[in-house]
């Protein structure tokens, strides 16, 4: 279901009056987003003129290259200085300034509402960072939460008015369902007229697997930033005894006796999983970044995404 | 071991229950988590599977049910026999009947028995008294109690059983009798043959022996009467397979009497066969058993068994034909009181003459009271009547009174001696002392019809055989005083060759108990006399072994155990499965509680 909010006059304190979501961002923290952009290393086009350069050379204001005259090209690009000097026909290219198709996907499956704060807490502030970094750099911003299919969507912002709406709507998500990363994944990229930047929040705890999903984004080349948010109790379990082992989000359940080989043997475990995605992301150039929900939002944004090279 | 309170045994079966509560508790605890998807990955073998993990839960449950299995067993009070605490009196009885020389022991079971004993001898704590009775048919006491067990092994040392039944009742009770300290304890070694055995709680018995296997002369005696002279002889299997049993009598080294009898599990059979002349009779058994001992017999085949004897009467028809009757060496009357003339004859019979103080011998004296006997007469007794007699003396075997008439009797007044037989005064009366051996009957034989009794020879018969030194024929146990007949001692030699020097006391040589059947003699200045020692009792030969009360510590060890764990003393073991609860117990939380969020 898409969701498309009036937009709001853009401004801080706008956003900061927006509701109880405010908490997501607190003006100071705003006024340093506004110096951060968004990098692409990939020329994404956009469908508006943005404040980026698109690999679509042709009506920019901003020279790029040459190549040989082909018929139909049009005659206005045909450099006549060097058709006089060579008496050959070229055409100049530009590089059209374009707007940065960027999608935010957040997961809002039950398992979200593990940690202290929770994941979903996380991920929601880091999205409220992202998106309003997008925004007010005039790229083109798309919210979506999803479960086991794509859920609650916002999408087509632009520019720092509709900040609001972006924070009013992460404000609004809450953790339920279970967790289909490849499903919601397809149908989101099969919706998409346009490729762009995938900033992807989850957890990734989907027994179905993240790599369908994700290789289905490289797929339609998009550029992937998965920020993967795991709970402390995640990384290590504050579990013992005889335990029946109940999944949140499937219901399903696991016997387990946990006593100090089990925790060993599920820290192993954990480390294989990380280890895997880690190789996956590298395969298909996914930009991956890992973290717990207990990492301060501003601390993650400013110094970690950066580093990252997420953020400018 | 035992219980105090076994009752409390029934707790035990909370074990099945806790077993059951194991099973059917709620082991898992129920607990959400955002995803199990790295449990699944981390447990290809779930914890809870592993082996290592199963077998730590049921450590668990085991340390559970030893803890209730200790808790419930201490209720119970256990014990079991230690033997280094105890220190107590040890009195030591040893069977030594015949069957203790079967030889199913070591090699018999009465060296088994002496060398348990002396085991235990060997393991007294220092300072502990010990003694050693042998039961015999009369207890004897070998080693009173003594700390020296040097003289413990002496007695053991020279211990031997007899050749017939040994009382060992009256052993033990004879044992309870010495004045046991605290913690005191009798130990009894014993095949507990013949009948049952007092139990007792101080009292531990060892049961010894396996075989039955036995046959044996219970029996032989030479019968003499007006027909004739014949041989009597008792054969018994007292095995529990039938037998055929060859047997010879030989006199010297002739054969007298060869056949081979057929005994039936558990029974017996009496041969008779004429002998004639004079010599020793060897009976023999030609079986193996268990029991050699039992397998030869002897009797003595006298033609005069009864001594020499001097009538002095005025005449007495009755004695008269009795002594002509009965197979005295010698006979001979006289009229005249000369004491002088008294010394070649065993007995002296006075029949109503005045006398002085009797010369040392032996003397039948019928309405006469001599000055020297501590007895005194005054006057007669009209009908004094014979109301009551001792049958069980030798001088009245098979002689009854009961319709003796007596018109009158001195009016006897003893001051020593017994009283064989008496009505309204004593009428019969025996003495031994100051030399003499002396039968008084106190009233004439003119004066009653007691000569027209057939209780009158057998009386004259035993009083001849009585006062002439009994018989030639004993059984073991069986103790026998000879008239010195003025000699002061004499050697007894023993069927075994063993020769004991024995002195005469007031004229009469008091023998030991024959120990074994055979042929004893005594040498002495007046001549060798000779004693067949045959089979005492027919329990005697009863080998197999019985039953024999279940003391605490033969409960403890169980049945077979060496007797010398009676040293052992009584510990409670409630203590130490109390801490071996809590040991489990403290075992248990441990091992829960190492394991985080355990189930303790």
């Amino acid at each position: 279901m898409a969701t498309s909010l009036p937009p709001d006059p853009a401004a801080p304190d706008a956003v900061r009056a927006a509701g109880p979501e405010d908490d997501l961002l607190d003006p100071g923290f705003l006024e340093t987003l506004e110096r951060l952009s968004l990098v692409s290393r990939r020329r994404l086009r956009g469908g508006q003129r943005g404040e980026r350069r698109s690999l679509l050379r042709g009506r920019g204001i901003e020279f790029a290259d040459h190549r040989a005259y082909e018929p139909g090209d049009d005659y206005r690009y045909i450099d006549w200085n060097i058709a006089s000097r060579l008496d050959r026909l070229f055409v100049k290219l530009f590089s059209e300034e374009e707007d940065l198709n960027v999608t935010i996907l957040v997961d809002v499956s039950a398992s979200m509402a593990a940690g202290t704060p929770s994941k979903l807490g996380l991920a929601k502030h880091l999205a409220a960072a992202i998106g309003y970094i997008g925004l007010v750099n005039l790229d083109r911003v798309g919210v979506t939460a999803f479960t086991s299919a794509p859920g609650p969507r916002l999408s087509r912002l632009r520019g720092r008015a509709r900040a609001a709406d972006l924070l009013r709507f992460l404000g609004g998500l809450r953790p339920s369902g279970e967790t289909d990363l490849g499903r919601s994944l397809r149908r989101l990229l099969t919706d998409a007229k346009r490729r762009g930047l995938l900033v992807l929040l989850s957890d990734l705890l989907d027994p179905r697997g993240y790599a369908e999903g994700l290789r289905l984004a490289h797929h339609h080349r998009f550029q992937t930033f998965l920020i993967h948010i795991l709970a402390e109790e995640e990384l290590a379990p504050q579990l013992g005894g005889d335990l029946r082992l109940i999944d949140v989000e499937t219901r399903r359940a696991v016997e387990v006796t946990v006593d100090a080989e089990a925790l060993r043997s599920y820290a192993a475990a954990r480390d294989a999983f990380f280890r895997e995605i880690e190789r996956f992301c590298f395969r298909y150039g996914i930009d991956y970044l890992r973290t717990v929900s207990s990492t301060a939002p501003d601390t993650l944004v400013l110094q970690y995404l950066r580093q990252a090279g997420l953020l400018r | 071991m035992t219980f105090d309170t076994p009752a409390s045994l029934w707790g035990l079966l909370a074990i099945p229950l806790l077993v059951v509560l194991y099973l059917l508790r709620v082991r898992r605890r129920p607990q959400t988590v955002s995803s199990i998807l790295l449990w699944q990955r981390s447990a290809p073998t779930p914890a809870g599977s592993r082996p290592q993990r199963w077998i730590e839960r049921s450590l668990l449950l085991l340390l559970q049910i030893l803890i209730a299995a200790a808790l419930v067993v201490g209720l119970a009070r256990p014990a079991v026999v230690g033997r280094a605490p105890m220190g107590g009196d040890l009195l030591l009885v040893l069977d030594a009947s015949l069957s203790m020389r079967a030889r199913d022991g070591a090699p018999t079971r009465f060296d088994q028995a002496r060398a348990e004993a002396l085991d235990m001898v060997a393991h007294l704590r220092r300072g502990q008294r010990a003694g050693v009775v042998l039961a015999t048919p009369r207890p004897l006491l070998l080693a009173p109690f003594t700390r020296d067990s040097s003289r413990l092994r002496a007695a053991l040392g020279a211990a031997s059983p007899w050749d017939t039944a040994g009382d060992v009742a009256g052993a033990v009770f004879f044992a309870i009798a010495q004045k046991l300290g605290p913690d005191g304890r009798i130990v009894v070694w014993t095949d507990a043959a013949r009948g049952p055995l007092p139990a007792l709680p101080r009292v531990v018995y060892r049961r010894l022996g396996t075989s039955d296997d036995n046959v044996g002369i219970t029996r032989f005696r030479v019968l003499r009467d007006p027909g004739g002279t014949e041989a009597l002889l008792r054969v018994q299997n007292f095995g529990s397979r039938d037998r055929q049993v060859p047997l010879e009598v030989r006199r010297g080294a002739t054969p007298i009497y060869r056949t081979t009898l057929s005994l039936a599990a558990g029974v017996s059979r009496v041969v008779t066969f004429p002998v004639a002349g004079a010599g020793v009779l060897r009976a023999r058994l030609a079986v193996r058993d268990a029991l050699p001992e039992d397998d030869e017999a002897v009797a003595i085949l006298d033609p005069a068994p009864l001594p020499s004897t001097l009538l002095v009467s005025p005449g007495n028809p009755y004695i008269t034909k009795v002594l002509a009757l009965l197979p005295v060496a010698r006979a001979a009357e006289t009229r005249s009181v000369d004491p002088s003339a008294w010394a070649g004859f065993g007995v002296v019979i006075l029949d109503r003459v005045a006398t002085g103080p009797l010369p040392p011998g032996n003397y039948l004296l019928i309405g006469t009271v001599p000055p020297n006997l501590p007895i005194s007469a005054s006057g007669l007794v009209p009908r004094p009547g014979i109301a009551t007699w001792d049958r069980a003396d030798p001088v009245l075997r098979f002689v009854t009174f009961d319709d003796v008439r007596v018109d009158r009797s001195l009016a006897l007044a003893p001051e020593d001696g017994r009283v064989l037989a008496e009505g309204q005064v004593p009428i019969l009366w025996a003495y031994e002392g100051q030399g003499v051996r002396v039968l008084l009957l106190g009233f004439a034989l003119g004066d009653s019809d007691l000569p027209l009794h057939v209780a009158f020879p057998v009386l004259m018969a035993n009083s001849l055989a009585w006062l002439g030194g009994g018989g030639s024929e004993a059984t073991p146990g069986e103790s026998v005083q000879v008239p010195a007949a003025g000699a002061d001692e004499a050697v007894l030699t023993t069927p075994e060759g063993g020769r004991l020097g024995v002195r005469a006391i007031n004229g009469v040589f008091v023998l030991p108990p024959f120990t074994h059947t055979g042929l004893y003699r005594l040498a002495g200045a007046a001549g060798d006399r000779w004693f067949a020692v045959g089979p005492g009792s027919t329990a005697a030969g009863m080998i197999r072994p019985g039953e024999v009360p279940a003391s605490e510590i033969s409960r403890a060890q169980g049945r077979g155990a060496r007797v010398s764990e009676a040293l052992l003393t009584r510990i409670s073991l409630w203590p130490w499965l109390l801490l071996a609860a809590m040991a489990a117990a403290l075992g248990e939380w441990a091992l829960a509680t190492r394991r985080p969020g355990g189930d303790a």
